[in-house]
């Protein structure tokens, strides 16, 4: 690892003021689970790391107001999959929290940090290569060893997104609360989360002197429930091969309202919105899932190694879906 | 009592060489023998030591003014160094020393090349190395090298280097080594007479060792005389070679190893850091720690070299096999660097009866690291095809896949016409396995929903478990009566510490808390074999026991002129001396020992060799129950009972731990471990725990030891053989036959990725999928 300071301000403030002008040379730090990997592999290489943990207005708070369920930037995913408002009103979340990483990391990692951490694509992983989400000019999956890789085309990447947080939050219709120079703004995590271009080689549209202060999901609609699916190379520790959260809220016998998101096929989390409106109106039933199922995989474009998971999604899909419409299922 | 003979052969006999014979004559222990300590469990007697942090690995080695070393690698797979400027490297404040191929001595390694070689080989390949006040230090420093490379064309892959237009990466071409041929009656033939041919094509990965304690060192000098602590399988093989490739004369050279997290086969030699650690330590004149980091582990420390298999047997049509056939190549990677061999023919030739057998075994060069043993080298890779091939000849022939096995038994090794020592060995895995399992190949229950269950068998045997002769231990009985047991074995995380303190104990009639057992160092311990092969009990064990018999004929005779007994009418138990095995006229052996005292008893013994006319074999048999989802490729495993045979069980908890770490390994071979390698690039995409995925505890399903247990007495005075490779090597098989049984799909390439097994089903439109 390169040298580098640190710094650890008591107030948001002054942390925005050190974070100010850095220009991504200056890095906020939270547990450290993804950041300290990435400097000890060479390929973040900040100059100056400013921890957040000690900010007075900075906290790991979960509460619940009028709309909807706050949690703070530094709620760990431990926290999350035991919060009892967490799973008790999204436990898409807690489920997705639970299923990621190891307990270990589970007790450091943010969900700030989480929504942030950088794609595990190999390459970009590896500080041998200079690919193009890393400010090269190529990208070396797509050719390449690809397995593992994107579904969905949406940038000269095709990295994925390896959080579970995210699709489920997206699933859940969360957004985030930022702070920067400017103030605070709100941003759904549909916007947030953006395929990287060529003037910002991100999936985030996060400002580097922006801090991301908590993440908020509206109260479920009546008669909501959620899960998040996950499909793993072994059975714990592992990034998903393909996730998938779905929401689906009744009404009566039929669907009101769903959205499916998937992880593990994009750059971003993805939405099946043509899925979604397959659904809404309709009685739930096995052949309406797997309809369902295949208009989300209908635009995929695999790549040489990564087809298996078309079936997998599907697969996903179908389950979900089974899951938060079968009957006595506890609500959401 | 130790005895060494060394017979120069008369002229034109033998072929010249000095034979040495050595090994008194032991009544060995048989099925019989009433054995207290011997055949029980004991927590290892370090346990305590490691569960709480204390046990001193080669990391925790600090001395003071100790440096830390770091090592720039090759990025490039295949190129030539052209220069190689440390000058900005080695004035960075707080770094002492800094080599490279510029000024480091021209010290031959691998094969022909150099410690810091004028090509690099493969990503990861040794280019410079730095000792610095810290890691941070050394890491800055290696940034500041400047190298000029001249990159050169590669081949990263087996498929690359087999490909006719492939680079020449040696002067001689890719082969390393002539291709490896064995024959034996006439496999064509046979195969156009069978009434049943299965032919199959298969493939296993490179799997990487990933012990949990990676290679490395702490080198110190204290004038001439070297010292390394080293994580090493052999310190005696380490000390040989260090000492010859520095010049030094071996008494000049201490090498240790007091505990170790692990080799798999990975640690059988003198790496480059050993002597890289060495030299920055005699150039800075400080201590120097060289540890390599996860990624430089599973770069350029070992890996089980990838195979393609091809694969036929003939058979007639009541099972009986005709012919095997199989042409096997593998990539040895950039280097062949010594140690086991990966012997991938072996199981082909050994396995099953068959009077028409033809294997080729050809290795070959890659631009990647250098391939090393691998817990069972080549019988793992030969397993996960021989047995698959075996199962799908017993579904053509309508056949139990075990019934097929035991109409094909071996009771003899028919390379060498040699009966194995324990002729039934093999049969007894198959009678307890199946027994304990419940084997019933009709016995899955009839499919429903998405997931379907399965059963799956496989065999194994394994030439290693037989020991490596000669090796030596020492026993001291001091003047209270405890005993001390010195040999110059190590323990590589076996528990052979305390394996080897019950062999002592039982022999010299004293509890197991009355002995200590000194080990992992070559300037206490007389000289012992590498710890591959499965073999440090089956070496260590008998000169153990020898030793302390030796040691207990002096106690007892000590104890005729103190007791005024004489000797034949007295004997050692629970730490008395007994007349005429009379407890109440017994004595503490203190007694005597105190009464001699300061005269010391010491005992020697040695390893005597293993019998010319019998062949030693370790056998195993696994049956897994999986369960298969159809719908997304997850395989889970619901079961794994296994039954070896390993000779006399001297602890069944230590035989239990190697058995479950096997069958994790094994379960890692077959579903997800493998090295990515991007061959455009040349470069290993997965040199880390999060992307090359070893088992975790949620992955290994519960596992059934049925004993065996029968001492092999024919190997050794002990009875025992080895545990410690043996389970992993029908793991893989065992998991494909039965993912074969629930789904009907069968998967000749390791690892069964979900990618591999959904592609399978939906080829076979068997993948369940709804679809609308
Ligand atoms: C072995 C391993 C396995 C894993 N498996 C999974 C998995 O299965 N599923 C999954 O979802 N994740 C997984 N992860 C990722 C892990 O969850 C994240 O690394 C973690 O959540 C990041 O949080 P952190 O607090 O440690 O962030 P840090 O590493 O401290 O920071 C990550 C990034 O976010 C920035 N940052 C952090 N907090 C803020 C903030 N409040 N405002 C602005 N910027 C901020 C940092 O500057 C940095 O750029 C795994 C990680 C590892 C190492
Ligand atoms: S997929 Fe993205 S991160 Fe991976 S090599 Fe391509 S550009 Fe780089």
């Amino acid at each position: 690892m390169r040298r580098f300071d640190y710094a650890s301000p008591a107030t948001i403030d002054d942390a925005l003021a050190l974070l100010a002008g850095g220009d991504g040379a200056v890095r906020p730090l939270a547990g450290g689970t993804d950041l300290l990997t990435l400097m000890k592999a060479d390929i973040a290489t900040p100059e100056r790391l400013i921890d957040i943990k000690r900010l007075a207005e900075l906290d790991d708070a979960i509460a619940l107001d009028a709309d909807g369920l706050s949690i703070g930037a530094l709620a760990t995913l431990d926290d999350l999959e035991d919060d009892p408002l967490v799973r008790q009103l999204a436990p898409a979340l807690a489920e997705a929290a639970a299923a990621a990483a190891s307990p270990q990391l589970r007790n450091m990692a943010t969900i700030g940090g989480n929504l942030l951490q950088r794609p595990r694509c190999w390459y970009f992983r590896s500080s041998l290569v200079h690919c193009w989400l890393k400010g090269g000019t190529e990208c070396q999956a797509r050719d390449g060893e690809n397995a593992l890789h994107a579904l969905f085309d949406q940038s000269p990447c095709v990295a994925v997104h390896p959080s579970d947080l995210a699709t489920a939050l997206v699933a859940l219709d969360a957004s985030v609360r930022l702070r920067g120079p400017a103030g605070e703004r709100s941003l759904s995590l549909g916007e947030f989360f953006a395929p990287p271009t060529d003037d910002r080689r991100t999936e985030n549209v996060l400002a580097p002197d922006e801090l991301i202060l908590s993440v908020r999901i509206p109260p479920p609609a009546d008669n909501a429930r959620g899960t998040y699916l996950k499909a793993m190379d072994r059975k714990v520790w592992a990034f998903a091969l393909v996730g998938v959260a779905a929401t689906v809220a009744r009404d009566g016998d039929r669907i009101g309202a769903a959205r499916i998101v998937l992880g593990g096929v994009a750059q971003t989390p993805w939405r099946a919105r043509e899925a979604e409106d397959l659904l809404v109106g309709q009685r739930p039933d096995a052949d309406l899932f797997a309809r369902a199922a295949d208009a989300a995989l209908a635009g995929a474009a695999p790549l040489a190694d990564n087809g298996y998971k078309i079936p997998l999604a599907r697969t996903l899909i179908r389950r979900a879906l089974a899951a938060v419409t079968a009957d006595g299922a506890p609500p959401a | 009592m130790a005895t060494l003979r060394v017979a120069k052969p008369h002229d034109g006999e033998g072929d010249g060489e000095v034979q040495v014979v050595e090994g008194a004559a032991m009544s060995p222990w048989g099925p019989d023998a009433a054995l207290a300590v011997v055949g029980k469990s004991h927590p290892r007697l370090e346990g305590p030591e490691k569960v709480t942090g204390r046990a001193l690995y080669a990391y925790d080695v600090r001395l003071p003014r100790q440096l830390v070393a770091r090592v720039l690698r090759s990025p490039y797979p295949h190129a030539r160094v052209v220069r190689v400027d440390t000058s900005a490297a080695a004035a960075l404040p707080g770094v002492h020393a800094v080599l490279s191929a510029e000024d480091a001595p021209e010290i031959p390694w691998y094969e022909d090349s150099r410690l810091f070689d004028r090509t690099v080989r493969f990503v990861g390949d040794e280019v410079a190395a730095v000792a610095a006040e810290s890691v941070e230090v050394a890491e800055d420093a290696l940034r500041l090298v400047r190298v000029e490379y001249e990159p050169l064309p590669f081949a990263a892959t087996l498929e690359d280097v087999l490909r006719p237009d492939a680079p020449k990466l040696r002067p001689d071409g890719n082969l390393a080594g002539e291709p490896k041929t064995y024959r034996r009656g006439d496999p064509e033939t046979a195969l156009r007479a069978a009434d049943v041919v299965v032919e199959g094509r298969y493939s296993t990965a490179s799997a990487l060792h990933n012990a949990m304690e990676p290679h490395g060192c702490t080198a110190a000098w204290e004038g001439e005389h070297l010292t390394l602590w080293d994580s090493t399988q052999s310190v005696f093989t380490v000390r040989q070679e260090v000492a010859e490739k520095l010049g030094l004369p071996e008494h000049r050279v201490r090498v240790i190893k007091q505990h170790m997290g692990g080799g798999f086969g990975a640690k059988q030699i003198a790496w480059k850091h050993d002597v890289i650690a060495a030299l920055l330590s005699r150039r800075a004149g400080r201590p120097v720690q060289l540890m390599l980091d996860r990624e430089a582990e599973n770069l350029a420390a070992g890996n089980r070299n990838p195979t393609r298999q091809h694969v036929r047997l003939g058979a007639r049509r009541d099972g009986t096999l005709t012919a095997i056939q199989a042409r096997i190549e593998q990539a040895t990677g950039a280097y062949q660097v010594g140690g086991e061999a990966s012997n991938v023919s072996g199981m082909y030739q050994t396995l099953y009866r068959c009077p028409n057998v033809a294997t080729e075994q050809v290795v070959l060069y890659t631009n990647t690291g250098p391939a090393v043993a691998f817990r069972a080298p080549g019988h793992v890779e030969a397993a996960f095809a021989l047995e698959q091939a075996m199962d799908e000849l017993a579904r053509v022939l309508g056949l139990d896949p075990l019934e097929l096995r035991r109409r094909n038994y071996a009771a003899e090794d028919q390379t060498e016409g040699k009966p194995y020592s324990l002729p039934e060995g093999l049969s007894l895995c198959y009678d307890r396995a199946a027994e304990a399992f419940g084997w019933d190949p009709a016995g899955s229950p009839a499919a429903d929903g998405p997931k379907r269950r399965g059963v799956g068998f496989a065999a194994h045997d394994w030439a290693g478990g037989s020991g490596h002769p000669p090796g030596y231990a020492w026993v001291k009985l001091n003047a209270d009566g405890t005993a001390e047991v010195v040999t110059g074995t190590q323990d590589i995380g076996t528990g052979a510490r305390t394996g080897l303190a019950q062999v002592a104990a039982e022999e010299l009639g004293l509890p197991l808390d009355r002995v200590a057992l000194h080990l992992g160092d070559t300037a206490t311990g007389p000289y012992s074999p590498v710890s591959s092969g499965s073999a440090t009990q089956a070496s260590i064990g008998p000169a153990v026991r020898a030793a302390a018999a030796d040691a207990v004929a002096q106690l007892l005779a000590a104890a005729s002129a103190t007791m005024e007994v004489a000797a034949d009418r007295l004997s050692v138990r629970g730490g008395r001396i007994l007349v005429d095995g009379d407890l109440s006229r017994a004595v503490d052996v203190a007694d005597v020992t105190q009464e001699i005292a300061p005269h010391m008893i010491r005992g020697q013994g040695e390893r005597g060799p293993n019998p010319e006319d019998r062949a030693i074999r370790t056998f195993g048999a696994q049956c897994v129950e999986v369960e298969v989802d159809t719908e997304t490729g997850e395989v889970t495993l619901l079961r794994v009972t296994t039954a070896h045979d390993c000779g006399r069980i001297v602890n069944p908890t230590l035989v239990d731990s190697q058995i479950i770490g096997g069958i994790t390994q094994g379960i890692g071979f077959a579903l997800t471990e493998e090295r990515v390698v991007d061959g455009r690039l040349g470069l290993v995409l997965n040199p880390n725990l999060e992307e090359y995925k070893v088992p975790t505890v949620a992955d290994v399903p519960p596992i059934e030891h049925a004993h065996v247990g029968v001492p092999d007495t024919v190997a050794n005075p002990t009875g025992a053989k080895g545990i410690g490779e043996p389970p992993l090597i029908p793991t893989a098989p065992a998991i494909a036959n039965a993912v074969f049984d629930a789904v009907g799909v069968r998967l000749r390439d390791a690892p069964l990725s979900r990618s591999r097994l959904l592609a399978a089903l939906a080829a076979q439109g068997t993948d369940g999928e709804v679809r609308a």
